[in-house]
Order: C-alpha cells, then sequence, then structure tokens
C-alpha cells in the first residue's frame, strides 16, 4: 500500500506534466488546474490503498478520463472553444511565441537571449503539440512523454496496439513538418 | 533523425516546458495535492462478517433463559418474530393468489359476456393471455 509520503511525492512528480496535459487537451489553464484537481482527488479517494508500483498507470487512465469526461460535459461549449481557438489569427502571442521577440534585443547578454530563445523554441513546440488531433497527441504524450510502452498507451487510451503505433507515427510526422515549417530545428 | 531522437527531443522541450510553469499554477498544483491528500483511502481494519440475523448475544456464554414459565416464555419471545414473519409472508403469498384469481375470472366474465372492448381481441397479448390460461382451465 502507497504511504503518504509515496502519494506526495509521486504527485509531486507527475502533477506538472499533468496539468500540460490537461492544457493541451482543453487549451485553458483554469480548465486544466481542475482536471488535475480532480484526478489527484480520485486517485487519492478510490486508489490510496493501491501499491505505490500501480500509481502510475493508474493515475495515467485517471486523468485521461478526467478530460474525457470534462468534453462529454462541455460537449457545446469545448466546439466553440475549438473552434475559435482554430481560428485564432497568428497575430495571438499564445499561438506565436516567435512573434513576441523583441528587436531590440542587442543589449542582453548572449546567455540571456539563449535561454529566451530556447524558452520560444519550447512554446513553439508546445503550442504544435497542442494543436495535434486529440488522440495522436494522447498517444504521443502517453507514449513518448509519460513513457509508457505501446500496450500501456493501450489500455490507457482504450484502444488496440496497432492503432497507438499509427498515431505516434503520424503524431510525429505532423510535429517534424509543423516545426520545420516555423523554422524550429530540434 | 529518427523518430526516437526527434520524440526524445520534444519530451526535453515538454520537460523543460513544464519546469516554467507560472508561481500561482505551482501553488495551485500544490494545494490541489494536498486536497487529495487529505482524503486518501487508508487501508480499514478487515472486515468482519456476520450473519445478518445473528442474535445480539452471539459469542457469549449461553444466555440463561432461567427456568420454568419465565424461561419458556423467554424463549417465546426469541422465536416470535420469525414466526411472526413466515405467517406474514404466508399471508402476502395467499393475498396475492386470490387477487390473481378475481382478475381473472373477471377477465372470463367479460368475454363470455362479450363485455370486452373489441380493441382488446384484436391485441396479440390479450391471445396469448387467453391461450395461456386455456390448459389452466381445463
Amino acid at each position: 500500500m502507497a504511504t503518504r509520503e509515496e502519494l506526495s511525492e509521486f504527485l509531486a512528480g507527475v502533477e506538472r506534466r499533468a496539468f500540460k496535459q490537461a492544457v493541451f487537451a482543453v487549451r485553458d489553464e483554469s480548465h486544466a488546474l481542475d482536471i488535475v484537481q480532480d484526478a489527484m482527488m480520485k486517485i487519492a479517494e478510490k486508489y490510496g490503498d493501491r501499491p505505490a508500483a500501480e500509481l502510475p498507470l493508474l493515475f495515467t487512465r485517471i486523468l485521461q478520463n478526467v478530460i474525457h469526461d470534462f468534453f462529454r460535459r462541455s460537449k457545446v461549449r469545448s466546439t466553440w472553444v475549438t473552434l475559435f481557438s482554430a481560428l485564432t489569427p497568428a497575430d495571438d502571442p499564445d499561438a506565436d511565441p516567435l512573434e513576441t521577440l523583441d528587436a531590440s534585443g542587442d543589449a542582453r547578454s548572449e546567455s540571456t537571449e539563449a535561454t529566451y530563445e530556447r524558452e520560444q523554441v519550447v512554446a513553439i513546440i508546445e503550442a504544435e503539440v497542442a494543436k495535434l488531433p486529440a488522440r495522436q497527441r494522447e498517444a504521443f504524450l502517453l507514449r513518448y512523454w509519460e513513457d509508457l510502452d505501446t500496450a500501456e498507451t493501450a489500455a490507457a487510451m482504450g484502444c488496440s496496439e496497432g492503432s497507438v503505433k499509427t498515431h505516434c507515427s503520424r503524431a510525429t510526422h505532423a510535429l517534424a513538418k509543423a516545426l520545420r515549417e516555423r523554422g524550429v530545428t530540434l | 533523425m529518427n523518430q526516437d531522437e526527434f520524440s526524445f527531443r520534444v519530451r526535453q522541450a515538454l520537460n523543460e516546458g513544464a519546469e516554467q510553469l507560472d508561481y500561482r499554477t505551482v501553488v495551485r498544483l500544490e494545494q490541489a495535492r494536498a486536497r487529495a491528500l487529505a482524503r486518501q483511502r487508508r487501508a480499514g481494519p478487515a472486515t468482519v462478517r456476520l450473519p445478518a440475523l445473528q442474535l445480539a448475544t452471539a459469542g457469549a456464554p449461553p444466555a440463561n433463559l432461567g427456568s420454568g414459565a419465565w424461561g419458556w416464555l423467554r424463549g417465546a419471545g426469541l422465536v416470535a418474530p420469525v414466526v411472526a414473519l413466515a405467517i406474514g409472508f404466508v399471508a402476502i403469498s395467499q393475498w396475492q393468489e386470490e387477487l390473481e384469481i378475481q382478475r381473472l375470472a373477471a377477465l372470463d366474465f367479460a368475454v363470455l359476456l362479450d363485455e370486452g372492448p373489441l380493441d382488446a381481441y384484436a391485441d396479440r397479448g390479450f391471445g396469448e393471455l387467453l391461450l395461456a390460461e386455456r390448459p389452466a382451465n381445463r
């Protein structure tokens, strides 16, 4: 059984990634925080007595379920949100962080400039990950960010291993193409 | 760059992004974690199952029901609720059977006197009901 310390350590280790995944999915930080909190409550209340080794996969599945529940509850609203965010012009600083680059940054030190550029690259990657189709993004993040194997990813997503491989491959190619078009080299 | 290398670099970037969360978000995540930990399910004491109708004296030494007439009355007091329950079940069963007989009798009269609605004869379920009754009447 997971002790309180083990559960606390586990949640502290996954909460930021969980939050980011929720943000990618629902595109709203406030809702994403609610989703992560909901997932944390569920794993603590219902599975708090499970062994610590079982927690990662359980939490992954709970988080995906809570995200799906969120979409089910607010289907109409999310449809509009998705529509508007898809139509958001590129001058949105969140959608295109490169445009926030300040041309008058000559006074900055080189290291500061490098850090800033890296932050912009990270922001672009996050924005492009968020633009992936939901299932592709889910598969890509579970497989490559959460480090689940194909079978675990398939179990968490409720689909076949073949589908996971297809989703991951498509996501990788779409992401690489989008980053290349935006001039980002990894 | 192959898929694994590409995904590894994306992963690094995503990790960096997760580390750059603003202070307000980090605090809210910590609060959410604290709330969840406060409600952590703990393994409770082992559940011991007891028969639902076990007497309150179970586990105790055999009760001394006394002697003579009083002892007999106490014994009867323990058995009486069970007997009353059994009688109740039988009575309800009889009552339900009586109601069913009355309902079928009313139906038979209605058919014999042609008082049933015409729609009833067109209803397939009604025909099935009459057929189902036939063996019982023979």
